[in-house]
C-alpha cells in the first residue's frame, strides 16, 4: 500500500548529506551542510510605523533590524528584507505558537505575518576559503559583508540572502526550489578548496544553530504528527 | 556593466541585482472610461525614447524587490541619481516644468 500520510523533508534528502557529514578539522578550507526544516515567517508591514515594529519586537524579543542587517532574539533571527518586509527565522515546531502571536499582536494593524517555511531552507558555509567561495558564486563585495549583516544577493542563476554572524563564515538562507541547484553549484565551486560536509558546530548558545530539531537534522525526513 | 544605488536598501550594488522597468512616470489616463483610443493606445504603448537624459525604472529584483527610478543618460550610461518613486516624482516634475 502506498503511503499517503504526509511528511517533512529536507529538499536536499537525495543528496543524503547526514551520511556524507564528517567532523569539522582545521584541513578542511570550506565547510558546508544544511540547516534543515527551520521555520520560516514572512512579516509585511511599514517597518517604519512605530507600532508595526512594536508588535514585531514583543512577538520575537528582537528589536526591528536596520536595511541590510539582521538581529536576533528569542523567537530567532530576524532578517531585513525591505522597508515593509521582514523574515523571522525560527523553530519548526514554535511555528504556530509564533503566527498566533504575531495575529494578536498585529490586531487592528495594516500587518500581517505568514508562514513561508515550504518555501525556504537555510545552508551554513565556513572555512578559511569561504568568501573565495561566494566570490565564484556572485557579484556582491563578499569581502565587506560584516557580522550582523545580511545581504540578498545574486548565487549562480538563483538568489539568495547571506547572513554573516561570525567571522568564521556564513549563514544562506536560498529558495527550497533552487536548493539542489545551489548545492550542485556550490559542490563545484568549492572543487579546489578542499570541501567537506562538515558537521554544524555544536548549537549552544548560537542564535541560529540553536533553532534547529535535533529530530529533524538526523534523519533530514520525517513524518508529520497533525 | 554599471552599478546602481538603491535607495531602498541605502546600498550600492552591481547591475545584476536589478531588473529594468521601463520609462518612469507614465500618467495614466485620469479618466479611463471617456479616454479616446488614441490616448489611451498612446499610454500603453507609446514611449519617449529618449537619447539623453532619461527618467526610467528599475527594480531591485534580487535584493529588496522594490521598484525605485533613476535618472540615467541612455548614450553615455551616466547616472545622475536614484530616488524612490516618491521622492523622485518632485524632481522629475521640477524638471519637466523647466
Ligand atoms: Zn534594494
Amino acid at each position: 500500500m502506498p503511503n499517503f500520510q504526509p511528511y517533512l523533508q529536507s529538499p536536499l534528502v537525495n543528496f543524503n548529506l547526514p551520511a556524507e557529514t564528517v567532523p569539522a578539522d582545521s584541513s578542511q578550507q570550506v565547510r558546508a551542510n544544511e540547516l534543515p526544516l527551520l521555520g520560516y515567517i514572512a512579516i509585511r508591514g511599514e517597518l517604519a510605523d512605530a507600532a508595526i515594529a512594536a508588535a514585531v519586537s514583543s512577538v520575537t524579543g528582537a528589536s526591528v533590524p536596520a536595511a541590510g542587517q539582521f538581529s536576533t532574539g528569542d523567537a530567532g533571527v530576524l532578517v531585513w528584507v525591505s522597508p515593509d518586509e521582514l523574515l523571522l527565522v525560527t523553530r519548526r515546531a514554535e511555528l504556530a505558537q509564533r503566527l498566533a502571536a504575531f495575529e494578536a499582536a498585529f490586531a487592528g494593524l495594516f500587518a500581517h505575518a505568514v508562514d513561508n517555511s515550504g518555501g525556504l531552507t537555510c545552508l551554513s558555509l565556513s572555512g578559511s576559503e569561504h568568501v573565495t567561495v561566494l566570490r565564484h558564486m556572485g557579484v556582491y563585495d563578499f569581502e565587506s559583508l560584516a557580522v550582523g549583516q545580511a545581504v540578498s544577493t545574486v548565487l549562480g542563476k538563483a538568489g539568495g540572502t547571506v547572513l554573516r554572524l561570525e567571522d568564521d563564515g556564513v549563514f544562506l538562507i536560498i529558495r527550497r526550489s533552487f536548493a539542489d541547484y545551489l548545492w550542485l553549484l556550490l559542490r563545484k565551486v568549492c572543487t579546489p578548496y578542499r570541501f567537506a560536509v562538515a558537521k554544524l558546530a555544536e548549537s549552544g548558545s548560537h542564535p541560529l544553530l540553536r533553532l534547529l530539531d535535533k529530530q529533524h537534522a538526523a534523519p533530514a525526513r520525517k513524518a508529520v504528527t497533525a | 556593466m554599471f552599478q546602481l544605488h538603491c535607495p531602498h536598501c541605502g546600498a550600492t550594488r552591481e547591475e545584476e541585482e536589478f531588473s529594468y522597468a521601463g520609462e518612469a512616470y507614465i500618467a495614466r489616463p485620469a479618466n479611463p472610461e471617456e479616454a479616446s483610443d488614441a490616448e489611451w493606445g498612446d499610454y500603453l504603448f507609446m514611449r519617449k525614447n529618449t537619447r539623453g537624459w532619461f527618467w526610467e525604472q528599475w527594480q531591485h529584483t534580487a535584493g529588496c524587490r522594490k521598484v525605485f527610478v533613476v535618472k540615467r543618460h541612455t548614450a553615455s550610461y551616466q547616472i545622475a541619481g536614484s530616488w524612490t518613486l516618491a521622492e523622485g516624482k518632485a524632481h522629475y516634475l521640477k524638471e519637466s516644468e523647466a
